[in-house]
C-alpha cells in the first residue's frame, strides 16, 4: 500500500498553493485519500516533473477500481480461502450464525463473499472504514496468506 | 565465420537441495487441464533464494537444468518471494518434481518427494513437456 | 447446499448456480474447489490399447484383465465415494487381489494410529468450539485445505471462543519454508531444517519434560510454554511432518503422551483418504497395502510402490488416481509395463499409457454418495448435474457381477 510520505517525495515540496492546499504534505494527503488530483498540482504538469508525474499516476493506479472505502481485492491473488470473511467484525455482527462462525454466510449484509472461488466485496458502507465514525482497521488484510486485500 | 564460444562452454553446475510443496494456484490449474499451459507454468518451476540465485549466477525467468541420477528436467528458476535463509530451493509437488525422486524407499514404500538432491545449471534448452516425461514410459519405447 | 470435493475438508456450504445442466457459478467453495466443480477440460474416453471404443467393450476388456491376472493390484480409491470403496474391496477380496491407495506414500502412517487409538484425536467441530492452541506442523493447509482455518481452526467464532481470533486462539507453524500458513501464523514460526522434524520433538519433550533442551533452548522454551498452557490444543499434522519422520514415526505419540491437552489431525488432502482407510481397516484392521488370501496379509512389500520395484503384481486396477503424475520417475517403466486399468473422469497421464480407459463420473457433481472427512465425519455428497457418465461405484458392481 502506497504512502503519504512516498507520494509526497515526488511532489514538487515547494508548498506553492497552487493545487489549493496548503503544503505538499497536505496535498500528497489529499491524494492519497481520493479527494484531489495529480493534475490539480500544475508545477507537475512541468517537462523537467514528468517522471514524477507518471510515477504519481502509477501508484494511484490502483484506486481506479476501488470502492468508497479504498477497498481492493485483486482476484488474480486471492484463494477463496474465507479468512477475510470469517474475520471482518461487520461480518461477525451482521452475521454472527454464518460468516462468524466460519460457516457460509447466511444472509446479504456481509462485506465479503466467495464467488468462484474468489472473494468479492459488496455492502462497503458498512465497512468500518467508511462514514464519519470511520476507524482504520486491518481485519480483512491481516488474514489474507496473498495480499489480495488491498485499502489505496 | 565466428565461432559462438558460449555453444562450447558448459555452463557451471551447483549442487542443490529441493523440497517440494503445494500451492493451490497450481491445483486449480491440474483440476482443469493436466496437460494445460498454466498448470506446466505452476509445476516447472524452481523457486530459490535471492542468496542462491546470486551465488549461482542466476536471475528470474532463466532456464535450468536440474538432474541427477534419477532424471533430468529443464524448468524456469525465479527468486523466492518470501525472505528464505537459502540452502534450500523448493518446487511444487509435479511430474516434474517427481523426475528427480529416488525409487528406493528402503522396503518401507514412502519415496523421499521433499528430499532431493540434484544438480543445477543454465541452460537454453525448452522447459520440458509433460508430454515428454509420459513418452520416455509409454509402451512404445519400452517394447523397443 | 451441496458439497465439495475438493479436499478432505468437504465443505458442505457450497452453492452451485446450475445453469443448463453446467455449474455456472459457485459460492463459498475455495479456489481450487471452484475449479473442482466446474470440471475439467479434458474428460476421458473408454479407450482400449489407447484406441477409442465404446464402454461396454472397455468393461469387457477389463473384466479380462482382472480376471487373467495372476496377481492384480487394485489402487487409488481416494477420490470415490465410501459405496465405491466398499464395492472395490468386496472385488479385491474376490480376486485374491492386492489392494492398496494413495495414503501408502502420503498420510497412512498417521492415519493407522489414529484409527488404532493410539493417538488422540477429536472432530473439527471441537476444535472451532473449543481450540485455543493450533499447531501446523509440515502442513500448509492454505494451500492444500484452504477454508481450514476460517472455517474449523484459527478465525471463527466457536461456543468457548467467542471472542475472535486476536484474543482466543494462538496459530503455530512449524515448518521448512514459510507457507501461506506460516505467515498467517504471525510471531509464531518456527522455521526447522529439512528432516528437522524428528531433532525438534526430541528438543519439545524435553522442554516439557521441564530439561533444558540443547535446540534452540530459548525458541523451545518459548513453544513448550504456550503448549503447557492450552486449555484444548490441535497439533495439524501435514505430509510435511508424516514425511519427515517416517522412519520413525511413533516419536509423534511420545510427543502426544506429553501433551494431554492436545488432539492430532491427520490433514488429508484427497477427500476422501480417510474413507477408504477406515473401511479397509473395519475389514482387515489395516488402512492400506493389504493382500487377500484366505485372510487379509498385510505386508509393506503390498504397497504399490514395493509391489512395482519387485514385480510382483501382473496387471493394475487404477480407479481416480494418476500414480504416473504421483510416484518417483524411476518406477513409473514398471508401472507402464504391466496392463493397466484406468477409471477416471478426466484424462491424466496414467490414461494416457493405460491399456483400458473407462470414464467415470465426477463424484459430488455428477453423481453423489458419502465420504468421510478428515476428522472422520461422515459426509454426504451431491449429484448436482445428471450426466451420461456410469459413477465408479455402479462400474464396481459390473465388476463384480461379471466375475462371480
Amino acid at each position: 500500500m502506497v504512502t503519504v510520505m512516498e507520494l509526497y517525495q515526488l511532489l514538487p515540496r515547494t508548498n506553492c498553493k497552487k493545487c489549493g492546499e496548503s503544503t505538499c504534505m497536505a496535498f500528497a494527503v489529499a491524494l492519497l485519500g481520493r479527494k484531489k488530483n495529480v493534475a490539480a498540482c500544475t508545477p507537475l504538469l512541468e517537462v523537467n516533473f514528468k517522471p514524477q508525474k507518471e510515477k504519481l499516476e502509477s501508484l494511484l493506479l490502483p484506486s481506479a477500481g476501488a470502492e468508497e472505502t479504498g477497498l481492493i481485492v485483486h482476484p488474480e491473488l486471492c484463494t477463496g480461502c474465507g479468512n477475510c470473511v470469517v474475520a471482518c467484525p461487520v461480518d461477525v455482527a451482521n452475521d454472527p450464525h454464518g460468516a462468524g462462525m466460519g460457516c457460509a454466510p447466511t444472509n446479504d449484509k456481509v462485506i465479503f463473499k466467495v464467488v468462484d472461488g474468489k472473494v468479492i466485496a459488496s455492502n462497503i458502507k458498512e465497512c468500518r472504514r467508511f462514514g464519519k465514525s470511520r476507524v482504520l482497521c486491518y481485519a480483512c488484510i491481516d488474514p489474507c496468506p496473498t495480499g489480495a486485500i488491498e485499502f489505496v | 565465420m565466428s565461432m559462438d564460444i558460449g555453444k562450447f562452454l558448459k555452463s557451471p553446475e551447483y549442487e542443490i537441495k529441493i523440497t517440494t510443496y503445494r500451492d493451490i494456484f497450481q491445483a486449480e490449474a491440474m483440476e482443469r487441464d493436466r496437460f494445460g499451459e498454466e498448470y506446466k507454468m505452476f509445476s516447472a518451476a524452481i523457486s530459490i533464494s535471492k542468496i542462491d540465485m546470486q551465488k549461482m549466477g542466476l536471475k528470474t525467468k532463466d532456464r535450468v537444468r536440474i538432474s541427477n541420477s534419477h532424471g533430468s528436467i529443464i524448468v524456469e528458476a525465479k527468486e523466492a518471494k518470501k525472505d528464505e535463509p537459502g540452502g534450500l530451493a523448493f518446487m511444487v509437488n509435479s511430474p516434474w518434481s517427481n523426475s528427480l525422486v529416488s525409487g528406493d524407499t528402503q522396503g518401507k514404500g514412502i519415496p523421499e518427494f521433499k528430499n532431493i538432491n540434484a544438480k543445477i545449471s543454465l541452460s537454453k534448452e525448452e522447459i520440458t513437456t509433460l508430454e515428454t516425461l509420459i513418452d520416455t514410459f509409454t509402451r512404445k519405447s519400452i517394447t523397443v | 447446499m451441496v458439497t465439495c470435493t475438493g479436499c478432505a475438508l468437504l465443505c458442505d456450504d457450497i452453492e452451485a448456480i446450475v445453469e443448463n445442466n453446467r455449474i455456472k457459478e459457485t459460492r463459498n467453495a475455495c479456489r481450487r474447489g471452484a475449479a473442482r466443480m466446474k470440471g475439467c477440460v479434458n474428460r476421458l474416453v473408454p479407450s482400449i490399447d489407447q484406441q477409442p471404443t465404446d464402454i461396454e467393450s472397455s468393461i469387457r476388456k477389463t473384466v479380462d484383465i482382472i480376471k487373467n491376472a495372476r496377481s492384480i493390484m487394485l489402487f487409488g480409491w481416494n477420490n470415490s465415494t465410501c459405496e465405491a470403496q466398499a464395492k472395490g474391496i468386496r472385488l479385491a477380496k474376490k480376486l485374491n487381489a492386492v489392494i492398496d491407495d494413495t495414503s501408502s506414500f502420503c498420510q497412512g502412517l498417521l492415519i493407522e494410529r489414529i484409527l488404532q487409538k493410539k493417538l488422540r484425536t477429536c472432530s473439527l467441530d471441537d476444535i472451532r468450539n473449543k481450540a485455543d492452541v493450533l499447531v501446523y506442523w509440515g502442513s500448509d493447509a492454505q494451500d492444500s485445505q484452504p477454508r481450514h482455518l476460517s472455517r474449523f481452526s484459527y478465525f471463527p467464532r466457536g461456543e468457548s471462543r467467542q471472542r475472535g481470533y486476536e484474543e482466543d486462539r494462538k496459530a503455530i507453524a512449524i515448518d521448512v519454508r514459510e507457507s501461506n500458513t506460516a505467515k498467517i501464523c504471525k510471531g509464531h514460526f518456527y522455521r526447522i531444517p529439512l528432516k528437522g522434524d524428528r531433532e525438534f520433538i526430541l528438543a519439545l519433550i524435553e522442554a516439557l519434560s521441564g530439561k533444558v533442551p540443547v535446540y534452540d533452548t530459548k525458541k523451545m522454551l518459548e513453544l513448550a510454554g504456550i503448549l503447557k498452557k492450552a486449555e484444548f490444543g490441535a497439533i495439524f499434522v501435514g505430509i510435511g511432518l508424516t514425511y519427515s519422520i517416517k522412519e520413525d514415526f511413533d516419536i509423534l505419540i511420545a510427543l502426544a503422551e506429553k501433551l494431554p491437552n492436545f488432539n492430532i489431525m491427520p490433514m488429508v488432502g484427497h477427500y476422501n483418504m480417510r474413507g477408504f482407510n477406515e473401511a479397509l481397516f473395519k475389514e482387515t484392521g489395516f488402512v492400506n497395502r493389504v493382500k487377500f488370501e484366505k485372510e487379509a496379509i498385510h505386508d509393506d512389500k503390498y504397497s504399490i510402490m514395493e509391489s512395482l520395484i519387485e514385480k510382483n503384481i501382473d496387471a493394475i486396477m487404477i480407479v481416480g488416481s494418476d500414480p504416473l503424475a504421483s510416484l518417483p520417475r524411476p518406477i513409473l517403466k514398471d508401472l507402464a509395463s504391466i496392463p493397466v486399468v484406468c477409471i477416471d473422469p478426466c484424462i491424466s497421464m496414467t490414461s494416457k499409457i493405460a491399456t483400458v480407459t473407462i470414464p467415470c463420473a465426477v463424484t459430488g457433481v455428477e453423481s453423489g454418495g458419502t465420504a468421510i472427512r478428515m476428522d472422520g465425519k461422515l459426509i454426504r455428497l451431491s449429484k448436482i448435474i445428471t450426466s451420461g457418465y456410469m459413477p465408479d461405484e455402479e462400474i464396481m458392481d459390473r465388476l463384480l457381477e461379471a466375475i462371480s
